[in-house]
């Protein structure tokens, strides 16, 4: 059971691994500004997820799942602020 | 003041989960605040969430980051394809305010779609990474659903 578990959150760190490698290969090969904000948040909010994912079953039973969901949680919610603002910005240059 | 207390309390508690129940005299400051420009930036009793579609929603996100981040990632790995960005203008029945603000920065986390400024004539800019002119209706029942959660559709 516990070997299944941790292959399964390997998995997850892996796969958040190759969201997070997706989004930097985005930011490089994307053609403007908001492409590449879309590469940045979508990618890497996935990458993240996946990872949080695949960190929960180590996490300390008190606090600490809902630690790693709030760091998941805070990022969503600050990129989903600055994301249109960037957008915003990079379209009156 | 209820309305106040009430989101202290719960900035607290946030607080306390993420900090383990560390420094809570700073927590009380933090939230104090928080709460405080809460009340300024979005005053108790102009909207009334509805909790079962507010539930559809956050449930429904996972799936809608999934797709998102899979869309981008295809686009960015796979050497055959490349994005073919373009603008599409979409009208929003929300009103200008916070509604519509908080609208478009949850909708920058969808698939395929980055609110990206405002046009002249009132409507939004959508910019998407492939162009389609699906998106715009894709943003209406989006909006749709946001303003049943946080019940500004009355």
């Amino acid at each position: 059971m516990s070997l299944l578990v941790d292959a399964l959150a390997l998995l997850a760190i892996l796969l958040g691994l190759v969201f997070f490698a997706a989004g930097t290969a985005g930011l490089l090969r994307f053609p403007d500004a908001s492409s590449r904000l879309h590469a940045l948040t979508k990618a890497d909010h996935l990458g993240l997820g996946l990872i949080v994912i695949g960190l929960l079953p180590r996490a300390e039973a008190v606090g600490g799942p809902a630690r790693l969901i709030a760091v998941w949680v805070l990022v969503l919610v600050s990129s989903a602020a600055a994301g249109p603002l960037l957008a915003r910005l990079a379209r009156r240059r | 003041m209820a309305a106040g207390a009430i989101r202290f309390a719960l900035l607290l508690l946030a607080w306390s989960g993420i900090t383990g129940g560390a420094d809570l005299a700073l927590g009380a400051l933090s939230a104090a605040a928080a709460a405080c420009c809460s009340l300024v930036l979005s005053p108790p009793g102009a909207l009334r969430p509805s909790a079962p579609a507010l539930a559809l929603l956050v449930l429904r996100f996972p799936w809608q980051a999934l797709r998102a981040g899979m869309d981008v990632a295809r686009l960015a790995l796979d050497p055959r394809r490349a994005p073919t960005p373009g603008e599409i203008t979409w009208t929003p029945r929300l009103p200008p305010g916070p509604a519509r603000d908080a609208f478009l920065a949850y909708a920058s986390l969808l698939p395929g779609t980055l609110p990206a400024g405002e046009a002249a004539d009132g409507s939004v800019i959508i910019h998407a990474l492939t162009t389609d002119p699906a998106i715009a209706d894709a943003m209406t029942a989006e909006e749709a659903r946001f303003a049943r959660a946080i019940g500004a559709d009355a």
